[in-house]
């Protein structure tokens, strides 16, 4: 408990990773739902590696071109990788949206390929930038321990526009989601609503990825969401439950890492497959309703 | 030209440039009960969705005419085994869809419309499944959730394709005895897609016939006889 105590202290030092864990915990499942509803759960496994390739690049192009000391300019590369991240992330997102409304080939096929050829085209850039490489495999890692304020407050930032933006537009995506004919009868641009949608988890998965690591970043995106839809009974309590299956079980993930000497982000991970699979077991032991 | 509602010209339907059917004119008249009436393939739910314009037509023209002086609500049932079931969504929460057309992106759904999905959710008589998972409600429940959401979005021409599809003989009679019901207690043009022969000589007035590549359009007086029963079909088996 001593551990429980230091961590709750207003002057942790980590208090920023805590912050930051937390804050990805609650957001990445509210977007998730929807990957896991979408039958996107591929996408969920890609986007975060297009993501990190994207930070992999951004790492390394303005030193390769020598416009960036990293020593002087942390929160210039800071925001170099975010741009990074999202372009790669929004950029892949959408050209996998525009291929699956063509609905030729295999959608799993393209995301299987997407992902390993962007982890093979990270280690290639990386292995030709030392100081890069060291930073992509802190993150790769999922070591959530150089937080500094700026990144917090962007990642604070950045996380309430796309819940903000989410819960107003809740209903049109949902309609989109669940019924598209039905949607298009009614006068909606799914078009439009699917843009909104991939924005914003091209936005999540990119600021998530460059926070925490594409491994917690694909952990919560989809295993909260996961351990709620057992339950679920309404839209809302999916939502919900999810979120906040993922907000405490950060922390608790935190707690366990701080307490053991593990590093975060594997240990969040493996507390989220525990859990769901405690979950699922629980589940299948309850009657239905 | 008063009582036409969808008019039809040289229309040809299909997918990727493929046309499936075409040449097809027909007008719906207003407060009809029209069906498309055809066997598996024969490009009934393609015609469906070209009118509802969730595919565009290869060549042609629909024009559906104003009501009240602005474009006309399609009510659309779909097929209930096209609705994904990993959604958590109540029958309630199904019904309310309806009402989505109304109400603008970021404001939430106001109380008089969420009483008026609950009206109509007790007028098709699913108001006693309102609260149940819409996955786990049978094929009849839940036809009757989604023309409850049809009527929810206050429509002047109901679409059902393939309502009984999945439902039983008794389900079936009580739905079609249903859209009867407010077709005429509510003057509603009713559009319904089937294979069902007896279904629509009982219920429907217009017919449009599809059946080896042609569009056959007629009253039951004048489709349902047992001279042109026997050369639709003759010229099928040839």
């Amino acid at each position: 408990m001593e551990s429980l105590r230091q961590i709750l202290s207003p002057d942790f030092l980590l208090r920023n990773s805590v912050y930051t864990s937390v804050l990805v915990g609650f957001a990445c499942p509210l977007v998730g739902i929807f990957l896991v509803l979408r039958r996107l759960v591929f996408m969920g496994v890609a986007l975060p590696q297009i993501a990190s390739t994207g930070i992999a690049i951004a790492f390394s192009v303005p030193m390769w071109l020598g416009l960036l000391a990293p020593e002087h300019a942390a929160h210039s590369e800071h925001l170099c990788a975010f741009a990074g991240s999202t372009i790669f992330s929004l950029g892949a997102i959408l050209a996998m949206g525009l291929l699956e409304r063509r609905g030729r080939g295999s959608p799993e096929g393209r995301l299987g390929t997407a992902y390993v050829v962007a982890a093979a085209l990270s280690i290639i850039i990386l292995s030709k930038n030392r100081y890069g490489e060291v930073g992509w495999l802190d993150l790769m890692k999922g070591e959530v321990i150089t937080i500094d304020n700026f990144d917090l407050g962007l990642t604070g930032v950045t996380l309430a526009l796309v819940v903000t933006v989410l819960g107003l537009f809740h209903k049109e995506i949902l309609l989109v989601s669940f019924d598209r004919a039905m949607a298009v009868t009614l006068g909606k641009n799914i078009v439009l609503w699917d843009i909104v949608l991939y924005l914003l988890i091209g936005l999540t998965v990119s600021m998530a990825v460059l926070s925490v690591g594409p491994l917690i970043a694909f952990g919560f995106l989809l295993i909260p969401a996961l351990i709620s839809q057992l339950f679920a009974r309404t839209m809302r309590q999916f939502a919900v439950a999810a979120s906040l299956v993922g907000g405490v079980l950060s922390f608790a993930g935190f707690w366990m890492a701080y307490e053991y000497n593990l590093p975060v982000g594997p240990a969040d991970v493996v507390l989220l497959g525990i859990v769901y699979l405690l979950a699922f077991a629980a589940r299948k032991l309850t009657p239905a309703t | 030209m008063d009582t036409e509602l969808i008019r039809i010209r040289d229309l040809a339907i299909g997918y990727g440039g493929q046309a499936i059917l075409s040449g097809i004119s027909l007008t719906i008249r207003r407060a009809s009960f029209a069906a498309i009436l055809g066997a598996n393939g024969s490009g009934k739910t393609t015609l469906l969705k070209t009118l509802l314009g969730l595919q565009p037509p290869l060549a042609g023209e629909i024009k559906v005419a104003p009501v009240d002086h602005r474009a006309a609500v399609f009510g659309y049932v779909p097929q209930a085994i096209q609705l994904d079931p990993l959604y958590p969504l109540t029958g309630f929460d199904v019904a309310l869809m309806g009402t989505y057309g109304r109400v603008r992106p970021g404001r939430l759904v106001p109380p008089s419309e969420r009483a008026f999905t609950r009206d109509c959710l007790r007028a098709t008589g699913a108001d006693g499944f309102e609260h149940q998972r819409f996955s786990q409600l049978s094929g009849g429940q839940k036809q009757r959730v989604l023309i409850s959401r049809a009527l929810a979005t206050r429509p002047d021409i109901l679409v059902l394709d393939e309502p009984t599809a999945g439902v039983d003989a008794a389900a079936t009679r009580g739905l079609l005895e249903f859209i009867s019901q407010i077709h005429v207690a509510q003057s509603l043009t009713v559009l319904l897609v089937t294979h069902d022969l007896p279904l629509v000589r009982q219920h429907a007035q217009q017919i449009i016939w599809l059946h080896d590549g042609k569009v056959l359009h007629g009253t039951v007086a004048e489709l349902f006889t047992p001279g042109r029963l026997a050369e639709i079909f003759e010229t099928g088996l040839s």
